[in-house]
């Protein structure tokens, strides 16, 4: 198990269900944490949205199955899915190996970027994970 | 269960070497390690893998009335159940079975050991020592017996896949002598009043051991017990001479999923608070021939001949790795969608695939060219009325409903019987 410090990248914001978001450009691009990861062992299957679905910020936008359990992925940023990641369907460890960039999920044409303002920063997170909040 | 999270003796070992852990039993144990639950899931199926399972409980039966006390208590006929003769449990063999209520229902699975005429050992769940003890000792009535609760007085781990022999080739004291003429289901060792003692079987380095060709995986292999002050020594021996045969540890989470592809129960997960009946495991039960009676009175039998609402538990396997929590909890549906039972287990083996309907695993000889199976989604459900290998259920939690079929067994090509000369050639 890593500590948690070593889990957690200064460049993304986190919602409290442990997924990230990232602004790329006019795109938000989402995935799991490194923590979630961990804490979930070998991922064998991503259940992933169609292109052009649209979600509510906290509405389920797919399943991401370890060995261990089956967890559902709520949405960070509300919004319409511009693209999924098509490499999670042959390769789904990639969410583990790299949680943070070739492990992506999904890209996001966001309704409101103030949802990802209202995301935890790197320190509010890791606050959140020691259990100081 | 107990107040504080135990630890093992491995847990500083588990905790350095960064396994991901979890309580389970009581206890503080590792579900995986670095290498990640399916390699050490597969590497069981292909190689072999070490379990700590120092969490498991021993319980100590001495005494004149203590095969009388176990035929009583243990739902396996000790007069009739070694090999295909049935011939009576002798020192040397151990026997699979259950302790039940007078109710029929489960107190715990385990597997008892004759170590001598008036000597034995039984093995259970983590956490079960003083509640079996407990159960015995009330059972015991005029009998003489003395009994000994073994909890956390005995170091254990188990050695399982196909590599298992070879690996203790390397580490025990007289390897060849050792393993010789072991069959599935007997033990060498000793045990005394308090842990293993003295034993003819060694490590290299002197460590006594209790051996048995026993495991939790379905695949051929050994459960080691010890003094608990020998278990890291011995763990850390076995896994630098196994590296060389791809021997890695391994954790509940690979435990659960080799368990469930062998057909084999969680105890109070699969078997439980219901009548032990109409289950997979009928080996566990002293059946006559007919199937129609026992063989033997024992506590629990009056209830499982008249059981007024039965309920019937089978195997089944799905058609992709896709799963259903039982947490959620996960009902089973028939083809129209009426509720028949719930899901005990679901887990995935990540070791099976289907090919022309036909289910491989990787060690089956036969599989295809090219077999790289994406896993399959089984375990348990328990339903009202009987069902019919081949027949198709649906399993529905609050994510996902999933189509699977009935079965007679899961994982095919399973090593745990095959004969100790194969396995140590």
């Amino acid at each position: 198990m890593k500590g948690i410090d070593q889990l957690i990248i200064p460049d993304v914001r986190y919602a409290p269900d442990h997924e990230w978001a990232r602004l790329e450009g006019d795109r938000v691009r989402v995935g799991i944490s490194d923590y979630a990861q961990d804490q979930l062992g070998d991922i064998v299957y991503v259940e992933l949205p169609r292109v052009g679905d649209t979600f509510e910020r906290g509405e389920v936008f797919g399943t991401v199955e370890s060995v261990k359990a089956v967890s559902e992925l709520y949405i960070p940023v509300g919004g319409e899915i511009l693209a999924v990641n098509p490499a999670l369907e042959g390769s789904p460890e990639l969410v583990n190996t790299d949680p943070y960039h070739e492990g992506w999920m999904i890209d996001v044409k966001p309704g409101d970027l103030k949802e990802l303002d209202a995301l935890m920063s790197q320190n509010a997170y890791v606050r959140m994970l020691k259990g100081l909040d | 269960m107990p107040e504080k999270t135990k630890k093992t003796l491995l847990h500083s070992w588990h905790t350095a070497c960064g396994a991901n852990m979890a309580d389970f039993g009581g206890y503080h144990m590792p579900l995986w390690y670095p290498a990640g639950v399916k390699k050490e899931h597969l590497s069981v199926l292909t190689n072999a893998g070490i379990f700590d399972t120092s969490h498991m409980a021993a319980i100590r039966i001495e005494g004149p009335g203590a095969f009388d006390l176990l035929q009583l208590c243990f739902t396996k006929n000790l007069a009739a159940c070694v090999g295909k003769k049935q011939s009576p449990l002798k020192p040397g063999k151990c026997a699979y079975g259950v302790f039940l209520k007078d109710n029929g229902e489960v107190i715990d699975d385990a597997i008892v050991y004759q170590l001598s005429g008036k000597l034995y050992m039984v093995v259970v769940n983590a956490g079960m020592g003083g509640r079996v003890t407990e159960h015995l000792k009330v059972r015991s009535g005029p009998r003489r017996v003395e009994l000994t609760d073994l909890t956390d007085r005995l170091g254990k781990m188990d050695i399982q896949g196909p590599a298992a022999a070879k690996i203790l080739g390397k580490v025990l004291a007289n390897p060849e002598k050792t393993l010789q003429g072991m069959s599935y289901f007997s033990f060498k060792g000793e045990v005394g009043k308090t842990t293993v003692f003295g034993s003819q079987v060694r490590l290299v380095d002197g460590i006594p051991l209790l051996l048995s060709r026993t495991g939790y995986t379905g695949e051929f292999g050994f459960e080691i017990f010890m003094a608990p002050e020998h278990i890291v020594k011995a763990w850390e021996l076995i896994i630098q001479s196994g590296r060389d045969f791809g021997l890695i540890p391994c954790g509940l989470a690979a435990r659960d999923s080799l368990r469930t592809g062998a057909v084999l129960p969680l105890s109070h997960q699969d078997i439980g608070s219901w009548p032990f009946v109409n289950h997979p495991w009928p080996f566990a039960l002293p059946l006559n021939p007919e199937g129609t009676g026992f063989t033997k009175k024992f506590i629990g039998d009056e209830a499982l001949l008249n059981i007024k609402e039965p309920t019937y538990t089978y195997p089944f396997v799905g058609y992709d790795l896709r799963k259903v929590s039982v947490c959620a909890p996960a009902v089973v549906l028939d083809p129209e969608g009426m509720k028949i039972g719930d899901v005990l287990t679901c887990v995935t083996d990540m070791g099976i695939g289907r090919h022309n309907d036909r289910i491989f695993s990787i060690a089956s000889p036969d599989k295809p060219e090219n077999f790289h199976p994406g896993g399959l989604s089984c375990g348990f459900v328990k339903v009202k009325s009987k069902l019919f290998p081949g027949q198709i259920v649906y399993l529905r939690d609050t994510i996902r409903k999933i189509k699977a079929i009935i079965v007679e067994d899961i994982r095919p090509d399973r090593t745990a019987r095959r004969s100790i000369n194969e396995m140590m050639a």
